[in-house]
């Protein structure tokens, strides 16, 4: 696929920082090694996500992390390989939800119900941006100008199985306006088309952004997040500006069916340390990850509760039948 | 002259000029190994690069990014293989000059024209980044798809004297462009249920499939095929004489003319670079009649097309921070590492870097070509080993290559697929490009044609409002009509008596 250049780009960078697995330290996690399972493949976004943690994962868990590619099918190998290891805490896998698309798409021998999601860490969050030059100011503004004169207001979204056409969809649906729904071949594509104006507004990720914001060619008008940003914090929510819309773009940890409960318990304790390890803090709030921490019991419900979302919208944008 | 200075300080400073003769070895090794795409061999190099200087490891990946551009031809000469997308123009003519025993002086032409892209690509980079820029930004869907179609006008030209061939040709192109995921929708389109198609049939595999393969297939159909090849064969590179760089001046300012604008694109990239200037140098060359059958010209203009690219590439990266290609994007990781933001401040805020970057460029492109002196001996007495074994050794080389793309075996049978259809092709005389020129336009015509349509709510006149895109097919129009022209002319003319063009591909 040609999607998501950009995203990779940027995650790469991070990468840099890596310095291999943590140290064993004190806590006592019943396994020496354990490998964590990616889909993406090395440099990717989810590959530096978890290279990043497993610094700290090491020090505040007590055993010692290594990240793994398995790259192919779109995560269908990587969930192969993980419904078929042993449950015994030594593997997990890096949940985004590329992993629940797979297993709706493509039909693939495991899919996510074979795995069993153990916590969440983050959320990306997702934002709505205009060039400089945009009239839109707000995303009312939009929704008033695209009811006055239907079709006249066009969004741009990445990939046509992205999170972000859902969500421009279902934008269209919770405010009833009518515009079209421009898919890209991924983000730089739609930043360029947002630039020379083929489209009035993009959804996106900051980091894919940033440079542009700095030099104050992209204005953001909208987050779809529970609360604002921290970095952006004079940016309103959807919620505010009285669009019922927040998405969830996760970032967690899964691992084979039946796991031991003690392991579940771990990894909650473990991750949550994690989330308040300050080096670890500076870092994800560089990226604008928000932390979102999950134990297994909700995490479950809210993957459910995810997969079905998506299955509604394929089935009724006549992706899958 | 400032940037002068900052670059003449990175080279001296620093060890840039050391960071890019490396890169280029990397490189040309490779783009040389069918399977080993630029951005793999620059995504294998990238975690080297994390402990380094910023200037040394971005000079580092950039130019390994011109050395894989090149050295993707090599296989393509020498062995019908293209090791990358774009050197599948090179393998067309470059192979037939091998064939006729005249592989070293092709080689010589692809380095020397790769050389020369290069420096061209990268003059271009320093001096208009700025207006280049805004070329991106020129390009809506409309002139995307326009851009498209001027491209397959190519193969009313590429057909001479079989046309209905060449168009059944870039019919399955554009049918197996459409496999996988609907562009727009996201429906799954002629995939069968099968999850491997749902990301479409990648160029590479095909084209190594309908070249390579193909092409062992007809030579050990051959009788004696296993006889050392006839006449005198080169053994060592030659470099072109004086007359013929003359000669070649021509393609090569087409190819880095088409390099130059296809860069700056998103989206438009080297291989579609390589295949449009190959058809643009025989549209204005004086021997159209030797395209296809070893012209020097045709392995000129793709090789100096694609090497421009490396360099213009650079364009939307920097000015934008937008990566056109996979490579792109993995040189754009390496400067998110070492904290440098590409975007329109980068100019501005990390000029000493930018310019130590250009001076690294320059250091690679003149390195390019003594390494490539060095690295093409060995190559030229690799393939003139007998037969039996070469043969056999680029099977493994090409299966190895393939599989190790994404571990699939899939993948294979989907070369030996393509290299059947490629046999078939041939023995019934069908030309090769026309497919191929259907496969890489196939997609970006289809989404840009459908992304206009959904901007006008389905009013075709955009594609005459946009200025880019009206003149765009304007052009396409006068070649199709202006070849269609000449196609009749020598019809009547063989009609009366003449001698006529004759086929383009012999079987």
């Amino acid at each position: 696929m040609k999607s998501g250049l950009r995203n990779l780009a940027a995650s790469v960078a991070v990468t840099a920082l890596l310095a291999g697995a943590g140290q064993a330290a004190a806590q006592s996690y019943p396994i020496d090694t354990v490998t964590l399972v990616t889909h993406s493949k090395a440099g990717g976004g989810t590959d530096v996500f978890l290279r990043e943690m497993t610094k700290y994962l090491g020090k505040h868990m007590g055993a010692n992390f290594v990240v793994e590619n398995v790259q192919g099918g779109s995560g269908a190998k990587a969930m192969a390989k993980l419904a078929t290891s042993p449950a015994d805490g030594s593997i997990f896998y890096g949940t985004t939800p590329t992993y629940i698309n797979t297993s709706l798409l493509s039909a693939p021998d495991y899919t996510y119900k074979d795995l069993s999601p153990v916590t969440n860490v983050f959320l990306d969050p997702q934002i709505v941006y205009v060039r400089a030059s945009s009239p839109f100011k707000t995303l009312a503004e939009v929704v008033e100008k695209a009811k006055a004169e239907p079709n006249s207001v066009k969004f741009g979204v990445t990939t046509p199985g992205s999170l972000d056409r859902q969500v421009m969809e279902k934008f269209k649906a919770i405010t009833g306006v009518e515009a079209p729904v421009i898919t890209h071949d991924g983000g730089g594509e739609l930043l360029i088309s947002v630039l020379n104006g083929t489209v009035d507004l993009g959804i996106g990720e900051i980091q894919e952004l940033s440079a542009q914001l700095e030099a104050k060619e992209v204005r953001l008008i909208a987050t779809y997040t529970e609360e604002r940003l921290e970095q952006f914090s004079n940016v309103p929510t959807a919620q505010e500006q009285g669009i019922d819309l927040v998405v969830n773009k996760f970032r967690g940890i899964a691992g084979p069916k039946d796991l031991p409960n003690e392991i579940y318990a771990k990894w909650e304790e473990g991750i949550q340390s994690v989330l308040k390890d300050p080096e670890f803090q500076d870092w994800y709030r560089a990226q604008s990850l928000v932390p979102e921490f999950m134990p297994h019991a909700e995490y479950t419900k809210f993957i459910d509760e995810f997969a079905e979302e998506q299955q509604v919208f394929f089935k009724q944008y006549g992706i899958t039948d | 002259m400032e940037g002068l200075s900052y670059a003449w300080q990175a080279l001296t400073t620093t060890p840039a000029v050391f960071a890019a003769m490396g890169g280029v070895v990397w490189g040309i090794l490779g783009g040389a190994l069918p399977g080993i795409s630029p951005s793999i061999a620059m995504a294998l190099l990238l975690p080297f690069t994390y402990t380094m200087d910023p200037i040394p490891a971005i000079v580092m990946l950039a130019s390994t990014y011109v050395g894989a551009e090149y050295g993707g031809s090599i296989p393509a000469i020498l062995i019908r293989t293209p090791g990358t997308n774009a050197a599948a123009a090179t393998a067309i003519d470059g192979y037939e000059m091998q064939k006729q025993g005249r592989g070293g002086e092709a080689l010589g032409i692809s380095l020397v024209s790769g050389v020369i892209g290069g420096l061209i690509g990268l003059f271009f980079l320093v001096a208009l980044t700025k207006p280049l820029a805004q070329v991106a930004l020129l390009f809506t869907p409309p002139a995307y798809f326009a851009l498209g179609i001027l491209g397959l006008s190519v193969i009313a030209s590429l057909s001479s004297g079989s046309l209905i061939k060449g168009l059944m040709a870039g019919i399955i192109g554009l049918m197996i462009a459409a496999i996988g995921t609907d562009p727009i929708s996201g429906v799954s389109r002629f995939t069968y249920g099968s999850p491997e198609l749902m990301n479409g049939v990648p160029f590479i595999l095909v084209m190594v499939g309908v070249f390579a393969v193909s092409e062992l297939l007809v030579q050990a159909g051959k009788p004696e095929w296993n006889k050392a090849g006839e006449g005198e064969v080169q053994t060592r590179i030659k470099l072109p004489s004086l007359a013929m760089l003359k000669r070649l001046r021509k393609p090569q300012m087409i190819g880095s003319a088409i390099g130059l604008f296809e860069g700056c694109m998103p989206g438009a990239g080297g291989s579609i670079a390589a295949f449009m200037s190959y058809n643009e140098a025989r549209r204005w060359s004086k021997h159209p009649e030797e395209f296809g059958k070893g012209s020097p010209e045709a392995v000129a203009a793709p090789e100096c097309a694609n090497n421009t690219v490396a360099g213009t590439a650079l364009v939307p990266m920097l000015s934008f921070g937008i990566p056109g290609s996979n490579s792109t994007a993995i040189l754009l990781g390496g400067l998110l590492i070492h904290g440098l933001q590409p975007g329109p401040l980068l100019f501005e805020k990390h000029p000493d870097f930018v310019y130590g970057l250009f001076g690294g460029l320059l250091v690679a492109n003149a390195s390019l070509f003594f390494i490539g002196m060095l690295v093409l001996t060995p190559a030229i007495w690799l393939v003139n080993r007998p037969k039996p074994y070469l043969m056999a050794a680029i099977y493994a080389l090409i299966f190895s290559g393939i599989y190790s793309i994404d571990h699939s075996l899939f993948d294979l049978y989907l070369v030996l697929l393509a290299g059947a259809v490629g046999y078939v092709m041939r023995l019934c005389g069908f030309p090769f490009l026309p497919l191929v020129l259907g496969l890489v336009l196939g997609y970006m015509i289809e989404a840009n044609y459908r992304r206009s349509l959904l901007l006008t709510g389905g009013d075709h006149m955009v594609f005459l409002q946009d200025p880019v895109a009206l003149g765009l097919l304007i052009t396409a129009l006068v070649f199709v009509v202006g070849s269609a022209w000449r196609d009749i002319r020598s019809a009547r003319r063989k009609a009366t008596g003449g001698d006529g063009e004759g086929g383009e591909v012999r079987p």
